[in-house]
């Protein structure tokens, strides 16, 4: 039905070749995908940043297709933050694009005999080609695309790194432009430092031009309009889907009254200023200075990400996310969410994990060489990262790095992540997520925002919660569209003409989880690694600072020794994150 | 009697009950019979001026109804928070 594609790149001999997509691989897309390549191709004891790690792009199944919200792209790679495999995704175009292309991932592995060297991959409908790129060397991400935009065509998408991607920081982002005609560099697949393996392959961006390709389409393509019409139609009309229309911003306020609104690099889990951190200022400012929501990638119908101006009208950044206005704001004592918007962009520009940095300035501030509450100190030390100076590259590498190079016990990760917004105290089963997914503190892995959730639940709960995430990432689906399995099998159905049930795609989840477990047991983690730090299992937040990581390492063991028996709530969890 | 449904994130103070039966004829006396319950549930429905929290949006058999709609035996008042991960 579909003629795919992979696309290997051989950085080492800079050549690009396309080869034919294994059938058998045809429900396989994104996070599930780049697992499956990276357990059988690469090996799990490698440097991150040396010539036998592989990058892996890969969108999901439904990514180029006209279903809602469904063209996100992993990007996959042993982690140089973690030690161990890593999945972090974006919405933005270039899915959707290589997709339309029949391009189902781009596999890009050794590394160039000169590091000073930079390259690009161009991806055309009829030719694959590296190409010098010593001109775009030390540009950030904004002034790239720019410059891009008068090179390419006016159809083309891009997937770059800045400057921290380039020095090789274990905080650097990979950064997808948006659907907007500008094409912002602003969607990061941020998490876990591939943008610093993308940089050690001399890889500066990805240009791809899939000109008027139309979207892809089965052959029998009635029933698959038909479903997606109705799917879409039953979204907008639910009132539950305008709760979140103004995005993850307006998230604040009640992730603040659950203690899970980190504040001062997580020594309470409440902060004082959340009236002038909250998404509600955000929004009040699109009257007087424009700006807006609009959605990332063609064809969102959630539209949750935020275009944030300055007080002159003009663009200031996109989008300003929860976990940005907590890690760079909250959690850095600063108060202002327009500082943290200056933040968001610098970080956007640098190619950084807004999360991920902004733990590491918390860290650096409590330490004592900065005050907390110093928002223009936090923009001097973005600018440091992209100079390259002592401190910025100890910061831009990360909590753990910043930790040791201040000596500070204090350092809030789970395998060496920093933790994001969503607090493993209140939240103790998103913390099992924390301790068991192969990913580490990410909550994306498998977010569950239940603080009464009963000790006994929290394993299988976890483990679902990891489960339906995982095929949503596998899926192109965006998580904040927050399909079941059940949805996710529909589509499938209806894309490839034959019955796709619920359990494959559940089976889909779950292989996926084990093929990254092995690669980390492979790159040598044990159940040892599977825990939190002393600062968030001793130190409370919350009422007399009593809420703390108690949970048993045996219910942690739980969420990943085997597989529970499938339950009723398997199939009605919302993937979220 | 109506029954409340309890969201995942506010089943702090209710240790985890996710429905719970109140003898109460509006939604306000719902959320009130909560309160009298399980200590700590009221406040994150209600904010100081006594209207619903801005994230905060109440159903009575899935339509989205004000916090003086009446209810009677059976009917399920559903408490929504707008929180979904970020």
């Amino acid at each position: 039905m579909f003629d795919d594609r992979l696309i290997r790149v051989d950085m080492t001999n800079l050549t690009a070749t396309a080869e034919p997509y294994p059938e058998a691989w045809k429900l396989l897309g994104g996070r599930a995908l780049s697992a499956r390549i990276l357990l059988e191709e690469c090996d799990p004891q490698c440097d991150p940043l040396g010539p036998d790690n592989i990058l892996v792009m890969a969108p999901g199944v439904m990514s180029g297709t006209a279903a809602p919200t469904s063209g996100r792209i992993s990007i996959g790679g042993k982690s140089p933050l973690t030690g161990g495999i890593k999945e972090a995704n974006a919405g933005g175009n270039p899915g959707q694009d290589l997709m339309k292309l029949g391009y189902r991932a781009v596999v890009v592995k050794g590394q160039p005999a000169d590091a000073n060297k930079r390259y690009a991959l161009e991806v055309r409908k009829d030719s694959l080609e590296v190409v010098e790129a010593d001109d775009t060397k030390g540009m950030w991400n904004y002034a790239l695309i720019e410059h891009l935009a008068t090179k390419y065509a006016e159809t083309a998408s891009f997937i770059s790194i800045g400057p921290a991607g380039e020095m090789k920081l274990s905080g650097a982002s990979v950064a997808c432009t948006d659907a907007d005609q500008a094409r912002r560099p602003a969607r990061h697949a941020a998490r876990g430092g591939l943008g610093a393996v993308m940089g050690s392959k001399g890889l500066k961006f990805v240009m791809i031009d899939p000109e008027k390709t139309p979207v892809r389409r089965p052959d029998d393509a009635k029933p698959f309009f038909a479903h997606t019409k109705a799917y879409t139609k039953g979204f907008q009309d639910s009132p539950k889907a305008n709760m979140f229309k103004f995005g993850t911003s307006s998230i604040v306020p009640v992730a603040n009254m659950l203690n899970t609104f980190p504040y001062k690099n997580r020594t309470e889990g409440q902060s004082p200023d959340v009236a002038t951190l909250e998404g509600a200022r955000i929004v009040e400012s699109f009257e007087t200075r424009g700006g807006g929501m609009h959605n990332c990638m063609t064809g969102c119908v959630v539209q949750c990400s935020n275009i944030v101006h300055d007080a002159d009208g003009n663009y200031k950044t996109s989008a300003l996310e929860f976990e940005t206005l907590t890690l760079l704001g909250a959690n850095c004592g600063i108060a202002s969410w327009e500082d943290v918007a200056d933040l968001d962009r610098l970080c956007d520009e640098i190619g950084l994990d807004t999360i991920e940095t902004g733990a590491a300035i918390a860290i650096f501030m409590d330490s004592g060489e900065m005050e907390f509450g110093d928002a223009e100190g936090a923009k001097r030390i973005l600018h440091e990262i992209a100079e390259g100076t002592e401190l910025g590259k100890a910061i831009g590498n990360g909590a753990v790095s910043i930790g040791k190079r201040q000596k500070h016990a204090r350092v809030p990760v789970a395998k060496g992540q920093a933790l994001p917004a969503w607090d493993p105290r209140p939240l103790k089963a998103t913390g099992v997520t924390y301790c068991s997914s192969p990913m580490g503190g990410d909550h994306t892995a498998g977010l569950i925002v239940n603080p009464g959730m009963p000790p006994e639940q929290f394993a299988q709960a976890s483990q679902e919660s990891q489960l339906i995430n995982a095929a949503c990432d596998s899926s192109g689906f965006c998580q904040f569209l927050q399909p079941t399995m059940p949805e996710i099998a529909e589509f499938y159905s209806v894309l490839y003409g034959e019955a796709v049930t619920r359990e494959q795609v559940a089976d889909i989840g779950w292989q996926c989880l084990l093929d990254e477990w092995k690669f980390n047991e492979g790159a040598g983690f044990t159940a040892a690694d599977d825990v939190l730090p002393a600062c968030i299992t001793d130190e409370g937040i919350g009422p007399d600072h009593s809420l703390k990581f108690d949970v048993a390492a045996d219910i942690v063991a739980q969420a990943k020794a085997e597989r529970f028996p499938e339950r009723e709530e398997l199939w009605t969890t919302k993937a979220t994150g | 009697m109506p029954i409340v449904l309890i969201p995942p994130p506010y089943r702090g103070p209710t240790g985890g009950q996710e429905r719970i039966e109140v003898a109460a004829n509006t939604v306000r006396a719902c959320i009130e019979a909560v309160e009298a319950a399980h200590p700590g549930f009221l406040p994150q429905v209600f904010a100081a001026d006594g209207e619903p929290h801005k994230f905060v949006k109440l159903f009575v058999n899935g339509d989205q109804s004000p916090p003086e709609a009446e209810v009677a035996e059976g009917d399920e008042v559903e408490v929504l928070a707008a929180i979904a991960g970020g």
